[in-house]
């Protein structure tokens, strides 16, 4: 196996638990984004942007879809004969084998994957962000800076502060104090969740966290205090772009409008730096004779007939003439049906809005329609509703 | 069907397509907004389970060959089979260009004799339907045919619209058990109603034995100087199969404008793309973007495209702006092609990356569109 001098670990286990119904059957890295993407999309292209060829994509909660999608890699030109993608999930040991069960831990497991291409530095990455970023460059300044550690922050509002991992750092960017969700912030430089280590010094953290039975192996928890601690050389690396969290439903709505902005907060059609999808081979969307859409975002295989406004819609959505569909989010091969309204609305894959229903409110918190679901004729979900089958079920139930 | 090959022969520049195809084969048309015509022949042959298809390049294949690459697109890239281009073999006597089938035919017999199936299916790349292949050669093996061809009922409909090209059409007399009887090459008024598609199934050893007989007899034609003769003398079991889905055969402007614009129909996008996937290099385009003013009507617009002004009746393809205050009315416009503000354009073809500066005005006739050639600044 040739040597590489960086491979990027994707943590993609988690359950997103904040998205509510979207991550019930579906792995948060492979919640649809943007009218032809998944979350994972923006890492998995960043990395091959930035010429990391090797990537190890660790999974755990309901890896199908996530599995399908990434495939061989060859979307994201993956697909190598030396390096490529690879999905990790736990696996069996000679003497034990058991699901990941932190981060730090995620990463232990899979030390001898790691070892095969016998990497200079390691870049860990999540699967929840919305961004651009050549990780090179910041792999250059973690080489430049001799730092064991390189934390990639972004300046972030005083007051969301709290509700980061916030790094303290000294005039030269070295990271003196890591807090996380610190009531009282004393700066407002937010991780963004993406490291760079030696790795051979990560090798030996690891190895040392995972002998300590109280430790709860997690990277901002134990790995980066511990290292902290022994006062490694730990630097932050600023970052001033777009980048967005898309862990709730506001916030993955919030991204999603950001994108019909002029000019657009978050600029998906600059090709030095594209952002590539695997195709769902369907033909180019049609506007019928009566539809209007304005401010919005279609993709292949729509067919829209009604009346849509300021919205994101995915592959294969079709809209019903008498439809509107209004500052929503609508994902792939949904049916929204004649008479039916759709406003301030998250809508997941393969659902059916049958005639005259009402999704959302024109104020108020963003309603959501689970994957699969078939919304009776006439059902009405309010502002910041949650609702799939099981709960339609329950409700005729009573 | 892991027994069947596949031939694509891309026919040359056909002067009937003007300016679309100075510069590329007609294979490699670009059509219904993200496609090009060999799409469609590929897909057909991948869907009928097709796993090793050659596709004969004539002189102008670098479009060709750009579009195509390893055949990733198609799942034609495996370590065994795949795709394989293969180019035209230049000799002294050949300069870059066939003079029909049979010429190309014989000089690919290295690879006809490399590749391990026993049926070929040979097909034309000039045409789009959507359809597998595996009626036709169940259809073949049950009646034990040497050669099946694949035909349609010329519709009055279709006779209109290619009126105007009496070159290379092929009319098949099929009785009523599919046994081919008669056939007419280029007929200037055609007695038969069964147009070949250009498609035909035989035994990979079979072709190469009729090629090199016809090609050592100086031979150039295949329908008329191999398969005429074959169906006169009933030496060979030669049997016809209908296909009775949307088919066209694009050779003109007029046909070419005409098919783009049918993609508008509901039940054409329905049979052309929801029955089998279509298959084509992807690009990586953004989604299309709607603006605040936009207004869209009948049209069918790909990914990457902006639109700012009034779009009716049209096929957009990837990466098309429209400006402010523009109107385009039963317009093709290709892939990056820039529409400016205030420009007003009604019956007109705009090929790649043709830029359409403010305020202008180009005003077509529904019988012969406007075509503006690649990468023109108007």
């Amino acid at each position: 196996m040739t040597k590489k001098r960086c491979i990027a670990m994707l943590l993609a286990g988690g359950q997103g638990s904040r998205l509510g119904l979207l991550t019930k059957i579906n792995a948060k890295p492979a919640v649809p984004f943007g009218g032809k993407y998944r979350i994972i999309d923006f890492p998995l292209s960043n990395c091959t942007n930035s010429h990391i060829d090797t990537v190890g994509v660790l999974t755990q909660y309901q890896p199908l879809e996530l599995n399908r999608y990434i495939g061989n890699g060859a979307p994201w030109d993956l697909d190598m004969s030396n390096g490529g993608v690879f999905v990790l999930p736990p696996y069996m040991k000679a003497k034990s084998g058991e699901w990941y069960r932190g981060t730090a831990n995620a990463i232990y497991q899979n030390i001898s994957f790691i070892e095969q291409y016998d990497p200079e530095y390691v870049l860990i990455l999540s699967g929840d962000h919305i961004y651009k970023m050549d990780y090179n460059r910041m792999l250059q300044a973690h080489i430049d800076k001799k730092a064991d550690v390189t934390i990639a922050v972004r300046p972030v509002p005083m007051e969301v502060a709290p509700s980061f991992g916030i790094m303290n750092t000294d005039a030269s960017d070295r990271i003196v104090e890591f807090e996380e969700k610190p009531k009282k912030p004393k700066s407002n430089l937010a991780s963004m969740g993406v490291y760079i280590f030696t790795w051979k010094l990560l090798r030996e953290y690891l190895i040392a966290d995972e002998a300590n039975p109280k430790s709860s192996n997690d990277f901002g928890k134990n790995i980066i205090p511990n290292m902290l601690g022994d006062g490694k050389v730990m630097m932050a690396y600023r970052f001033e772009d777009y980048w967005k969290d898309v862990g709730t439903i506001a916030s993955l709505w919030e991204a999603n409008m950001d994108l019909l902005k002029i000019p657009p907060e978050f600029d998906l059609t600059d090709d030095r730096w594209s952002i590539y999808a695997r195709s769902p081979v369907m033909p180019p969307h049609f506007i019928g004779a009566n539809a209007t859409v304005e401010h919005s975002m279609l993709t292949e295989g729509c067919e829209i007939y009604g009346e849509v406004n300021d919205s994101v819609l995915f592959a294969g959505v079709t809209v019903e003439e008498g439809a509107i569909v209004e500052d929503s989010v609508i994902m792939p091969n949904t049916r929204i049906a004649a008479g039916a309204v759709v406003r301030r609305a998250i809508v997941a894959e393969n659902c059916v809005i049958s005639r005259d229903c009402i999704v959302g409110e024109a104020e108020g918190d963003i309603a959501l329609i689970g994957q699969d679901t078939v919304l009776p004729q006439g059902y009405v979900v309010g502002a910041g509703k949650q609702i799939d089958n099981s709960v339609i079920s329950g409700k005729e139930a009573e | 069907m892991y027994d069947v090959m596949g031939i694509v022969y891309t026919s040359k520049d056909n002067l009937n397509l003007r300016e679309l195809t100075t510069n590329r084969a007609v294979a490699a048309l670009p059509v219904a907004g993200r496609y090009r015509i060999i799409d469609f022949t590929l897909s057909n042959l991948v869907n009928s389970g097709v796993r090793n298809v050659g596709v004969i390049a004539q002189k102008n294949y670098h479009s060709l060959m750009d579009h195509l690459g390893s055949g990733k697109d198609w799942d034609l890239h495996t370590r065994n089979n795949g795709l394989f281009i293969l180019p035209p073999f230049l000799t002294r006597e050949n300069g870059g260009e066939y003079s029909g089938l049979i010429e190309a035919l014989r000089a690919n017999f290295d690879y006809l004799r490399r590749s391990r199936q026993p049926y070929v299916i040979v097909t034309n790349s000039d045409y789009v339907c959507n359809t597998s292949f595996e009626p036709m050669i169940e259809a073949h093996m049950k009646n034990g045919a040497d050669i099946t061809m694949m035909y349609i009922k010329v519709r009055p409909e279709h006779l209109e619209f290619s009126s105007s090209v009496t070159s290379n059409h092929t009319y098949l007399d099929v009785a009523g058990d599919g046994i081919v009887k008669d056939i007419e090459v280029n007929p200037n008024a055609a007695n038969f109603r069964n147009l070949s598609m250009n498609v035909f199934i035989i035994k990979r050893t079979l072709l190469m034995h009729l090629v090199d007989q016809a090609a050592s007899r100086g031979a150039k034609d295949f329908d008329s100087e191999i398969l005429r003769p074959y169906i006169e003398s009933q030496a060979l079991k030669i049997m016809g199969f209908e296909f009775t889905g949307y088919f066209r055969r694009i050779e003109t402007i007029k046909g070419y404008f005409k098919f783009n614009l049918d993609l508008l129909d509901a039940d054409v996008r329905q049979e052309l793309f929801a029955t089998r996937p279509v298959y084509t290099k992807t690009r990586d385009d953004a989604p299309a973007l709607y603006r605040t003013g936009a207004s869209v009507k009948n049209s069918l617009v790909a990914d990457g495209c902006v639109i700012e002004g009034s779009v009716e009746n049209c096929v957009l393809f990837r990466g098309v702006h429209v400006g402010r205050g523009a109107k385009i009315k039963d317009c093709i416009v290709m892939q990056d092609s820039y529409v400016e503000d205030e420009v007003e354009m009604e019956n007109v073809i705009l090929d790649k990356e043709v830029t359409v500066r403010a305020h202008g005005r180009l005003i077509g006739q529904r019988q012969y569109p406007i075509v503006i050639g690649k990468n023109v600044t108007l």
